[in-house]
């Protein structure tokens, strides 16, 4: 491939993907005036403005922190569901290769086809729009590549050490905690990331469960912005900015780890 | 040699005998006719001191299985069965047979749905999957910044799918929106339209973001391509072999499983489509954007057909099944040439 057509690829798709995060970063700091005058040009203040109105609008501080509550104990509770259940497969027993097949089965089901039963199991049990539905579905559904994750890099722990914990005397539990679970922690990280990126991002159980302040999470939050009547845009843009900010700053410090947290499940 | 390691040694002696056991008594069907009940009743003590044996084994997979068996078991046999029924989520429901199937098989709102989910999968395995090739087999050759644009690259894919939609509606948008206006100031101003409003260009519009957002499946064949051994290409460059000509006659052939899998990911991808139609266009213009994710909402939220949306739910299960086979079938053949 010739030297300019591989450039001009690069700077196509380099554009592409940065000038509209560009664009809603410089609109979210106009009036709405000035946008509709001029939605290109660079905007004539850097007031943040728009950012603190539209907290006023919309309770988006709320929405934070049922976000962060959501996406942190969900993570927590598909981790440590994950871990336990990577340790038992490490032992050999007579089903465990069925047992494999049987968490890991849901990677190939396309979970929106469950949305009614999934809705109506967390109704039942009265955990419609609280935190705790939220947590329990995210948990479950990401289940299967969390398990995956964890389980693959498990796999990579020498056998010897099991062993030799064992021969040392080491009961079942003693050997996870001492032994298995802190030779796990770079696999539990990686995981970590790409569950709590999944949480925090997901839209449709979040604004299927999910009925007012109560639970109610970013991402469905920022789109009554644009649904309200006599929407404001650049304050939508302002509120939409602040949704993404947490998942970009973890990008631009883990850059690397994000990625492989990602790809993490895929890889294997 | 992987060498694997019993359960539990204390216990593996007395459970290797009850295996023993539990085998021969298996093998001789009519003891449990002969004998009854007491050899059932002795069967069920042994299976007890098994689970007690590997209380443990059943401490640890428990919350995982539990997990499963809510979230995947359950609604998975649930839809089977209540998409047979008709139920409007009060009160108890009625078995209608096929009635909510053959609803499906004539409303044409559902066969644009299945129609546009199968559009979304083929952009994605005939015209984003290779764009993520192109762009990796151009930085698997390391040009200059070759990091930088690879973490660029991949950024799209930690940002919600919800702020992108929002994000490239407003690209779309007929006065405010980056398209109309380059197409204004580059003096095609005839081009200009409503996108996201007429039927003609909706579909294409909001594919377009998922089309451009190349990051994740460029990292699977970077990934691969990596662990591709350099002799290959040295030897191919001594046979005066072009750039292009390694990249089409050593690479593609040797990541050609990595483009299956990504194949995969996309069939999954475009099943749980959701947030693009969703916030980009609701469904609209006169659904024409409507898919198979939000046709499920719809019928579940705006409709309260709940056996409705479960059979639509059933039938996106068989799609990604078909989906599925068909991937691994094809990825046969090349395995064979």
């Amino acid at each position: 491939m010739p030297r300019v057509f591989r450039w001009s690829v690069l700077l196509l798709f380099l554009a592409i993907t940065l000038i509209p995060f560009l664009w809603l970063i410089n609109a979210s700091f106009k009036s709405s005036a000035e946008l509709f005058a001029n939605p290109f040009g660079l905007t004539s203040s850097f007031s943040l403005e728009n950012y603190f109105s539209s907290f006023a609008v919309h309770p988006l501080h709320i929405y934070f922190r049922n976000s962060v509550i959501v996406a942190v104990l969900s993570t927590l509770l598909a981790l440590t569901a994950s871990v336990l259940a990577a340790y038992a497969l490490l032992h050999r027993f007579r089903l465990s290769r069925p047992a494999f097949v049987f968490l890991i089965f849901g990677l190939f089901l396309p979970v929106n086809a469950f949305i009614v039963p999934i809705f109506f199991i967390i109704h039942s049990i009265g955990l419609y729009n609280t935190w705790w539905g939220l947590i329990l579905v995210y948990a479950g559904i990401s289940l299967p590549l969390s398990f995956l994750i964890i389980k693959t890099y498990m796999d990579t722990i020498p056998r010897e050490l099991l062993e030799a914990a064992h021969m040392d005397g080491a009961s079942y539990h003693r050997t996870f905690f001492s032994v298995i679970l802190p030779m796990t922690m770079p696999g539990i990280v990686t995981g970590a990331i790409f569950l709590m990126i999944t949480a925090w991002n997901e839209l449709l159980f979040a604004s299927l469960l999910t009925q007012d302040e109560t639970a109610r999470t970013v991402q469905v939050g920022i789109r009554f912005f644009l649904t309200t009547y006599s929407a404001n845009y650049p304050q939508a843009f302002a509120a939409t900015v602040m949704t993404i900010v947490p998942t970009i700053l973890m990008y631009v410090f883990l850059s690397n780890r994000v990625i492989a947290g990602m790809t993490a499940g895929a890889l294997k | 040699m992987k060498q694997k390691i019993p359960a539990q040694s204390e216990s593996t002696a007395p459970r290797a005998m009850l295996a023993t056991v539990a085998r021969s008594e298996a093998a001789h069907v009519g003891y449990y006719v002969r004998g009854f009940p007491s050899n059932v009743l002795r069967s069920l003590l042994a299976l007890g001191r098994g689970l007690v044996a590997s209380r443990n084994l059943i401490l640890y997979l428990a919350p995982a299985a539990l997990l499963t068996l809510v979230f995947f078991v359950f609604p998975l046999v649930f839809i089977l069965y209540m998409s047979l029924q008709e139920w409007a989520g009060l009160g108890p429901s009625t078995f209608i047979g096929m009635k909510n199937y053959e609803f499906l098989w004539q409303d044409d709102v559902f066969h644009t749905a299945l129609a546009n989910t199968l559009s979304w999968v083929f952009v994605g395995i005939f015209i984003h999957t290779p764009l993520c090739v192109l762009v990796a087999l151009i930085l698997a050759r390391q040009p200059f910044m070759w990091k930088f644009f690879r973490t660029v690259f991949f950024f799209p894919n930690v940002i919600s799918t919800t702020a992108i939609a929002f994000l490239w509606y407003f690209v779309f948008h007929v006065d405010l929106g980056l398209i109309n206006n380059v197409l204004k100031a580059v003096g095609l101003s005839g081009w200009t339209r409503p996108w996201l409003s007429d039927p003609q260009t909706a579909l294409p519009s909001i594919e377009t973001p998922f089309i451009i957002y190349i990051g994740f499946g460029m990292v699977l064949f970077l990934t691969a391509i990596s662990t591709i051994p350099r002799e290959y290409y040295e030897a191919a460059k001594l046979d005066g072999a072009s750039d292009w000509q390694q990249d089409w006659h050593i690479t593609l052939p040797l990541i050609r499983r990595t483009i299956a899998l990504q194949c995969l990911f996309v069939v999954g991808y475009c099943l749980k489509m959701f947030e693009y139609p969703f916030i980009m266009t609701s469904g609209g213009p006169a659904n024409t954007t409507m898919n198979l994710s939000l046709y499920i909402y719809r019928k579940m939220l705006a409709a309260n057909v709940y056996g409705l949306s479960m059979a639509a739910g059933v039938v996106t299960l068989l799609v990604g099944l078909v989906l599925l086979a068909v991937v691994f079938i094809v990825l046969r053949r090349f395995e064979k040439e």
